[in-house]
């Protein structure tokens, strides 16, 4: 082993490198799994969870970084009085530190990787995106490096931690969120991360990352040369700040085309090719409340998921449905949501008609499965119970209308 | 007055701690042979020591060290890889043997691998190579930091408060190795009685103030330098 190789391990020992790595991999793999869209596997959101991981793996090794520094500090007498480059101890430092976060970065990418791979995968991977996502971190590495070795006090990996998460759970400014790591939250499934601005996100964190280093190399060395990556650095920074600064009226996401995945028997049920997994529970729960309106001007034999911000009127056989996700009691959420597209807002939030309002609920009780609400006519439940499924079929197709409109009365349920 | 030899020039020297003065402006130089500096901890002593290193940049004044004016950077550069500094209550690297500590400095200090080995074997460290620094008892620990500072055979050696908490027996015998580590060697220690009787020359930080102790023995006839 060459005498670097050695001093390398030594370093890599007194690092705690290989308890650091598991450590990080863990932190940041819990909070990207959060992160992640229960139960949906899509690309962009993915690498919308890769940037949460980062807002919490980031201050982390932030800390880390900062008590590795202050560890170092102790060992300048050795370090320090060198007749090699004084840049030597810091850059070596840098290096493993860089490697210790990739590394935990790369087990939160796998993890977040075969979680999308395992659920049906919908739209592409992003390079750019984990791209960027490991830049940024490498940044607060470098900042948590250099923050312990210019104030080498007990208190600083703390102070790190707490100021770098800081940074990414509250920014200043609005624009502020386009910085890294992005705030993205969650990107929607009908929504697609804008290339241009991951790009510009990861050029940034380069820049940053590169006048820090240069700009502390040149501190230690005084070599001119560092000048000029330092400036240019500075200037790519500069840039894409403002850069970024404009493209706060954009979104930072954009619509995206797909092709809907459906199943088309007994009734035709679309939805985003991310949640494809979720037609047969959908086709089952949707199916016999298509039986239940058939015949009425409510009935229906398609059903399409549509983005959150987008209601059509439903009508011509078409219903729409909004699922995020497919957290529990997905399906019978979109049946809730076909139920209430069938009443009519303007004349069931009247509270003139609150008591045909309740007599509709009793309605809705059945055509969603559910427990019948509390009796506000005991006599109309009682004769709505006894009727047989074909019975109350035949009474909807008549009493669609005041269904709808929330003006159903207490005769309607009258025996003929 | 200042010789022509001096391995350190001081030339209005002052260290400051935020507002206060560690130590105020002075002049003064070091010689060669062995120079006690002696003082209560925290008062700046260390400091001081740090500065005379180049690990710190003096508040005022200038600096010369072994002919380098150390205010500038290529002077500081010149002067690292010619001198030596033992913290008190030096660290290591935990969990490892004293042959790769040794190996470790000599790494930053840029010396040949075969210089470990042969400065071990001066310190009286051979068999002690392969244990962990952590399992040293305290006076072979002093001597594998003494190891570590010197591998590189350096001109002039910092020790700060080598002798604390070393028993009598194991100083005795530390005594000539410290004389010999280098030409000239500044060391510390908190009680002016504990550089008597070794020291070729002292000094003793009082309030800000380095005073030269006229009362020191030459002790080279009685005490033989080197080992």
């Amino acid at each position: 082993m060459s005498d670097l190789g050695r001093v390398l391990r030594i370093d890599a020992r007194r690092t705690a490198l290989f308890l650091a790595v598991p450590a990080l991999s863990f932190l940041g793999a819990v909070a990207a799994w959060r992160a992640l869209l229960p139960g949906v596997a899509y690309w962009d959101d993915a690498v919308a969870a890769l940037f949460s991981s980062v807002c919490l793996l980031g201050p982390a090794s932030a800390g880390f970084a900062a008590w590795v520094a202050l560890r170092e500090h102790r060992l300048d007498y050795l370090r320090g009085l060198t007749a090699r480059s004084p840049a030597l101890g810091p850059l070596l430092d840098l290096l493993l530190l860089g490697i210790v976060t990739l590394c935990a970065y790369a087990v939160v990418a796998l993890v977040v990787a075969a979680k999308t791979m395992i659920h049906v995968e919908a739209g592409h991977p992003k390079p750019i995106g984990p791209l960027a996502g490991a830049l940024t971190l490498l940044v607060y590495t470098v900042i948590g490096y250099l923050a312990g070795r210019l104030v080498p006090r007990l208190p600083t990996p703390a102070a790190v931690a707490v100021v770098t998460y800081l940074w990414g759970a509250a920014r200043p400014d609005a624009w502020a969120d386009l910085l890294p790591p992005p705030g993205v939250g969650h990107v929607g499934l009908f929504a697609a991360l804008r290339t241009e601005l991951l790009a510009g996100q990861a050029l940034w964190s380069f820049g940053l990352g590169t006048v820090l280093v240069t700009g502390y190399l040149w501190a230690l060395t005084r070599h001119a040369w560092l000048a000029l990556p330092t400036v240019a650095a500075a200037g790519v920074v500069a840039g894409t700040t403002l850069w970024l600064h404009g493209q706060q009226r954009v979104p930072p996401v954009v619509p995206r085309a797909f092709a809907y995945a459906c199943r088309q028997w007994p009734l035709t049920v679309c939805v985003h090719p991310a949640l494809r997994t979720a037609l047969p529970s959908l086709e089952a729960g949707l199916t016999p409340l298509a039986t239940r309106l058939s015949g009425t001007p409510g009935r229906f034999v398609r059903v399409e998921h549509r983005p959150d911000n987008d209601f059509p009127r439903p009508g011509h056989g078409v219903v729409y449905i909004h699922l995020s996700d497919l957290s529990p009691g997905y399906a019978h959420r979109a049946e809730q949501e076909i139920e209430i597209s069938l009443l009519d807002a303007r004349t069931c939030g009247d509270p003139r008609h609150a008591v045909g309002a309740r007599y509709g609920a009793l309605v809705s009780a059945w055509l969603l499965d559910e427990a019948p609400p509390r009796p506000a006519d005991a006599a109309a439940t009682r004769a709505f119970a006894r009727w047989d499924e074909q019975r109350r079929r035949r009474w909807l197709r008549a009493h669609y209308a005041r269904y709808h409109s929330c003006t159903l009365r207490a005769r309607d349920f009258r025996e003929p | 007055m200042i010789g022509d030899f001096s391995a350190i020039v001081a030339r209005g020297l002052g260290i400051r701690r935020g507002r206060r003065w560690i130590l105020r402006p002075t002049t003064f130089d070091v010689t060669h042979g062995v120079v006690g500096l002696a003082g209560p901890a925290g008062l700046g002593r260390s400091a001081l020591l740090e500065t005379l290193a180049t690990l710190r940049r003096p508040s005022a004044g200038d600096l010369e060290v072994l002919g380098h004016d150390v205010t500038r950077r290529a002077g500081r550069r010149a002067v690292r890889a010619r001198i030596g500094l033992l913290p008190a209550r030096f660290a290591w690297v935990s969990g490892l043997s004293t042959r790769d500590f040794v190996a470790y400095a000599s790494y930053y200090k840029c010396t040949p691998r075969r210089a470990v080995d042969a400065i071990l074997e001066r310190f009286g460290l051979s068999d002690a190579a392969a244990l962990e620094m952590d399992m040293l008892p305290q006076d072979l620990r002093l001597r594998a930091g003494l190891a570590a500072t010197c591998v590189h055979e350096p001109e002039l050696v910092f020790l700060d408060e080598p002798l604390t908490g070393i028993g009598d027996s194991e100083r005795e015998e530390l005594i000539p190795l410290l004389r010999g580590l280098a030409p000239t060697v500044v060391v510390t220690a908190a009680d002016p009685a504990e550089l008597a009787g070794w020291c070729d020359r002292g000094f003793n930080m009082v309030r800000g103030r380095l005073i030269e102790s006229p009362g020191v023995p030459l002790p080279r006839a009685r005490v033989p330098a080197g080992v």
